[in-house]
């Protein structure tokens, strides 16, 4: 229906002007544009197509999944080459797994001031496989930390906490006052929780666990080297730093609302809106619930992940340890991106179309629209403070984007994995995770359990070819 | 005579033959891929080139513990759940037959749950088995036992998972069991009614066995569906923690659409079909002995 | 006495499975009218008593934000009716057939059928290279003209009878619908790339659908008919009635609970499915199991959302299952038959 109301209006606007060209002329050109079911992203999508469709006089046709499914619906249509789909929103952990079905984008969209207008994070890294840019980020994403000014800015806790920990509330820098806090806060008579993060298989837990582990293992002096050896491609999820990553993601359990062992990051972001819980790690949309549709509106804020003084450094094999502390806020998820596969009958047309979501002016309105589910990416993005009155206050909206701002620009961050066969690694980790985080084996025990199983699928599917794969995720020259 | 008789005999063909081509034309292609691909070793992601690799799939999966173990949690679901949904939908059935008060009133509402997508019912049963946000959880910690973690401790949410199984699907039972009564002869019953038989023998001995037929037909049906249960494993649990509540088409759903280890997954539905095979031949020989023994 | 009692024991255990059963339903509901902090701050029972009901989560879902609601429920009942009067109907005649003739099929013939079917397969697919559809029909098309003609020689070996028939109807539905519907997309693909399109069409999903739904049709509908007295179709013969005409005119009416029994439950199965649904439509003929996984966003369970689409998707079912419930009251149908 609402296609339908779409294209009548673009079409009442070619009647009704004649004279409006069509620029570039894409009369008669359908474009299947396909991501998750909206409202996030999927929205956004329809928004850009509006205007698309106005000024080229071409069709955009929304078609929409559920999240789960995305991965193998067109993981089918680009292998088959149905030519289902040309355009696709999907996420940067699968890029290496569909980049021999994509098109690359148009050299004349890598250049000039909208191109450099993109973070380098995601211009540089996320949106390129193997020196290719097969993709354009369409929203910024990564693990925050949230917390609430009313309990924060409150005389009588700051002096409470004062008084048991031996240092003012704030912010937690460190993972360590991150714990204090949460058991500082953890009134279950009241109420009140210490924190949420999300623990359950199939609810995205390990990129939990990997905001903890990049603190303790992506050592600045071996760059690339949080989850294999860049030398060797040898699994390195089971050396001491990730072992303290696990213990203390499972000793948040005791800090989490009863029954976390089976939340997902889509429950912990309504506990953290609803005041259930002092602070809880999350991408960028826990803020916005909070302050739209939370009861803690107006006391939204967002921090950078905590970061550590010692670091593991697996080619010495001991803990480095640093005067400052170091963050390495980890780019959990790195937000959706737009391709075109290869297989698509209108190329152009859809590389154009990507070229409208992403344009500054697009994409500036899609941050602070409600529910687009788009975050900021771009240098105009965080600039902007004013646009995002609608969802912040001024104190919120400076918090909320400042972390944002300094997690991309933080010197030691964290990029997530990206490695062909990624769902073959996942799936490991969140069995093995699981169990240690339910008791069932020690974390020592879990960790070694997915090294080995890392290894072997390494074997299995090439270790050269998944050692350049993974080199070039990491940004590294081939060897 | 005989002629007569042939002629029938050829009208057989075309009454079986639409339905037969049907279901071969679009079971056979699947059948020949699976087992074709069975013997191989064939990812989409990454992409490798194809390698026969004999019965090497096979052998993975009988020695994965894995496998045994979503075996395991499969058959006790199965079979705990179908002997609640005959057991219940049967009686419920009975009761509608007879007309008890409000039975127009039921038969719409019983049959509700069969019609709602198992994706949906366990997203509701999330809702409704929620720790501390679900109804269920209030209850219990208004009757005194506290949270109960549901979902998290694998017991428990065996046990959950038996009873969406059971809500969703003793309407099925219900139903077929009540078009069964339906379609029963009355002057039996009235017989029966004139030489003063009990209500309790009447059943034994008239309604069960004539019963019996169709109820073998729809406990099979009961079995092998729900050995394919997914949706709700995968929404409620993830399967986890661990691998302790995952189910046998869910490691192959795994395998199949996530991993694209479509060799693996292959064998695996291989394994499952002999699996279903072997439970449903011994349940059908121990049914026709039932029959026998009442025929 | 004894009559009394049991029946004020079924009343108590029908009001009982009535809670069991209505809760979650009454559940869902309320859930479609609460605003989000009645559900994200704890459990929340009575409208206007717990909470003030909000219709925003409807609005939502109609205004499209939510994916386009109005082509999935056109499409899934125009496909999962068509599908399930074919596959009934079918399923039926076959199922008649089965009760009434009796089939004799030599396992030597089945055998055979089967080393063609897949070693022809494979051999012209992958020596030959001949694309998949064409070397589909060849090798059926020959595998059937072999195995008939064996089946009427006396061959050694077990014979196949009636049951067997059935079994293998069923057996269909025990194979794990992963690896069938990845390949049933595949053969769509081919199929379109011959110049048919299949994939995301209304054709190709009654077709996949259909199929799905004969095994249950067959194997509930022969125990249906089997409880037909075939005094009366003897009569009818005798009339010299052809066996069409007395199916239709006569067989099927008088198994009318079981048809509409049997109707109700392949429509349940059909309007349900996800798999096949996912991998076989993408635009056009998208349908309602899709959508309504889709409702489980990366927002997280926006409860009131799936509520709404839950009540969505299971409106048209109340419909059909009150009409047919209403047929079904007990002696009205088969009273006036009998």
């Amino acid at each position: 229906m609402k296609r339908l109301l779409l294209s009548t209006v673009a079409f009442a606007a070619l009647g009704a002007g004649t004279a409006m060209a069509c620029e570039p002329d894409y009369t008669g050109v359908t474009l299947n544009v396909s991501t998750q079911n909206g409202p996030a992203i999927a929205s956004a999508l329809a928004a850009a197509a509006v205007g698309w469709e106005e000024r080229t006089c071409g069709t955009v046709n929304v078609i929409e999944f559920p999240f789960g499914e995305l991965y193998p619906k067109f993981l089918t249509a680009m292998s088959q080459q149905t030519g289902d789909f040309d355009v696709i929103g999907f996420v940067p952990a699968w890029l290496p797994d569909f980049s021999t079905f994509l098109s690359s984008m148009p050299a004349e969209l890598q250049e000039g001031s909208n191109w450099d207008d993109i973070h380098p994070v995601y211009r540089e890294r996320l949106m390129t496989w193997n020196g290719e840019v097969k993709s354009a980020t369409m929203d910024g994403d990564m693990h925050m930390l949230n917390l609430r000014a009313d309990l924060l800015d409150d005389a009588d806790e700051q002096a409470a906490f004062d008084a048991a920990y031996g240092y003012p509330l704030a912010a937690p820098v460190t993972w360590a006052q991150y714990y204090d806090q949460a058991e500082f806060f953890h009134r279950p008579d009241d109420g009140l929780f210490g924190t949420a993060e999300a623990y359950r298989r199939g609810g995205q837990q390990f990129w939990y666990f990997f905001s903890h582990a990049a603190s303790y293992t992506n050592n600045p002096s071996n760059p690339g080297s949080m989850f294999f050896d860049p030398e060797t491609m040898d699994a390195q999820i089971n050396n001491p730093g990730w072992l303290r990553a696990l213990e203390e993601y499972k000793r948040g359990l005791d800090f989490n609302p009863p029954g976390a062992l089976n939340n997902g990051s889509g429950d912990v972001r309504p506990l953290y809106a609803g005041g259930t819980v002092a602070m809880n790690i999350d991408w960028a949309d826990s803020g916005v619930l909070g302050s739209t549709e939370g009861s803690i509106e107006g006391h939204v804020r967002t921090a950078m992940l905590p970061g550590s003084t010692e670091i593991w450094n697996h080619v010495s094999g001991e803990w480095d340890t640093f005067d400052e502390v170091v963050h390495s806020p980890f780019l959990a998820f790195g937000g959706w991106q737009l391709a075109v596969p290869a297989d698509s009958e209108n190329p152009e047309a859809a590389w154009d179309f990507v070229a409208e979501v992403i344009s500054p002016e697009v994409s500036g309105q899609a941050i602070v629209t409600a529910n687009s589910g788009v975050n900021p990416y771009r240098f105009s993005h965080y600039d902007n403070l004013e646009n995002w009155s609608s969802v912040f206050s001024e104190e919120e909206a400076a918090s909320y984007l400042g972390a944002q701002r300094a997690s991309l620009d933080a010197p030691n961050v964290a990029l997530d994995l990206r490695l062909p066969g990624f769902f073959s690694y996942t799936e490991i980790l969140e069995i093995e995770l699981s169990k240690a985080l339910a008791g069932q084996v020690t974390p020592q025990e879990a960790l070694d359990a997915i090294a080995e199983g890392w290894d072997a699928l390494t074997d299995e599917f090439g270790r050269d070819t998944q050692l350049a794969a993974y080199r070039a995720s990491v940004g590294l020259p081939p060897m | 005579m005989h002629g007569d008789a042939v002629r029938h005999d050829r009208v057989k063909y075309a009454f079986i033959w639409p339905a037969f081509i049907i279901v071969l034309v679009i079971t056979i292609f699947p059948l020949i891929y699976a087992l074709t691909v069975s013997f191989q070793s064939v990812r989409l992601v990454p992409p490798l080139p194809p390698r026969f690799v004999g019965f090497d799939n096979y052998v993975d999966i009988l020695s994965s513990q894995r496998f045994w173990g979503s075996t395991w949690t499969t058959a006790t679901i199965v079979f705990a759940s179908v002997a609640f949904q005959y057991a219940l939908g049967f009686l419920l059935a009975l009761a509608l037959h007879h007309n008890v008060r409000g039975s127009s009133l039921y038969r719409v509402v019983f049959l509700l749950p069969m019609f709602i997508a198992p994706v949906c019912v366990a997203l509701i049963a999330r809702m409704v088995f929620h720790p501390y946000l679900g109804p269920v959880n209030d209850a219990m910690v208004g009757l005194g036992f506290g949270n109960l973690p549901f979902l998290t401790e694998p017991a428990l949410a065996i046990m959950v998972l038996i009873s969406i199984e059971t809500w969703q699907w003793t309407p099925f039972v219900t139903l077929l069991m009540l078009a069964g009564l339906q379609s029963m002869p009355s002057e039996v019953f009235e017989a029966a009614r004139v030489d003063d038989i009990g209500p309790w023998r009447r059943f034994w001995d008239l309604t069960f066995p004539m019963l019996l037929p169709l109820s073998v037909a729809v406990i099979f049906i009961r079995l092998i569906e729900g050995f394919k249960v997914i949706d709700t494993v995968f929404v409620l649990t993830g399967g986890g923690p661990g691998t302790a509540t995952e189910t046998l088409t869910l490691f192959a759903y795994n395998e199949g659409f996530k991993k694209f280890n479509l060799g693996m997954t292959s064998a695996l539905s291989f394994v499952f079909l002999i699996v279903v095979i072997v439970f449903g031949t011994i349940y059908l020989a121990a049914a026709r002995r039932l029959m026998k023994r009442y025929a | 006495m004894e009559n009394r009692s049991l029946r004020t024991i079924g009343l108590v255990g029908c009001l009982v499975w009535l809670f069991f059963s209505f809760f979650p339903l009454y559940w869902v509901f309320v859930t479609a009218f609460k605003p989000p902090l009645a559900v994200s701050q704890g459990a929340t029972y009575i409208p206007f008593v717990d909470f003030q009901p909000t219709l925003q989560a409807f609005r939502d879902a109609f205004s499209g934000i939510r994916g386009d609601f109005f082509g999935p429920i056109v499409a899934s009942i125009s496909i999962s009716v068509v599908a399930t009067a074919l596959s009934v109907f079918l399923g039926a005649m076959a199922a008649y057939s089965l009760v009434r003739f009796e089939f004799r099929i030599r396992l030597a013939s089945g055998l055979t059928f089967g080393v063609i079917s897949i070693g022809g397969f494979v051999l012209l697919n992958g020596a030959f290279d001949i694309d998949v559809p064409y070397a589909l029909l060849i090798v059926l098309v020959l595998a059937l003209v072999v195995s008939i003609w064996m089946n009427k020689y006396r061959l050694p070996g077990p014979v196949l009878g009636n049951n067997d028939v059935t079994f293998w109807f069923v057996s269909q539905r025990m194979f794990p619908p992963i690896v069938s519907a990845f390949a049933l997309f595949l053969l769509y693909a081919e199929v379109g790339r011959a110049g048919f399109p299949l994939l995301d069409s209304f054709l190709g999903m009654v077709l996949a659908y259909t199929a799905f739904g004969l095994p249950f049709a067959v194997w509930l509908m022969r125990d249906f008919f089997s409880t037909v007295p075939v005094e009366v179709e003897e009569a009818a013969q005798v009339d010299n009635i052809g066996r069409m005409r007395i199916f239709i005119q006569i067989v099927l009416p008088m198994s009318l609970p079981g048809l509409l029994a049997t109707s109700m439950i392949v429509l349940a199965f059909i309007w349900n499915e996800f798999l096949f649904a996912l991998l076989l439509t993408s635009g056009d003929w998208q349908t309602l199991p899709i959508l309504l996984a889709g409702q489980q966003s990366s927002r997280g369970d926006e409860w009131w959302a799936i509520s709404v689409a839950a009540l969505i998707a299971i409106i048209p079912m109340v419909v059909i299952a009150a009409i047919l419930g209403r047929m079904m009251r007990s002696g009205l149908l088969s009273g006036s038959i009998k």
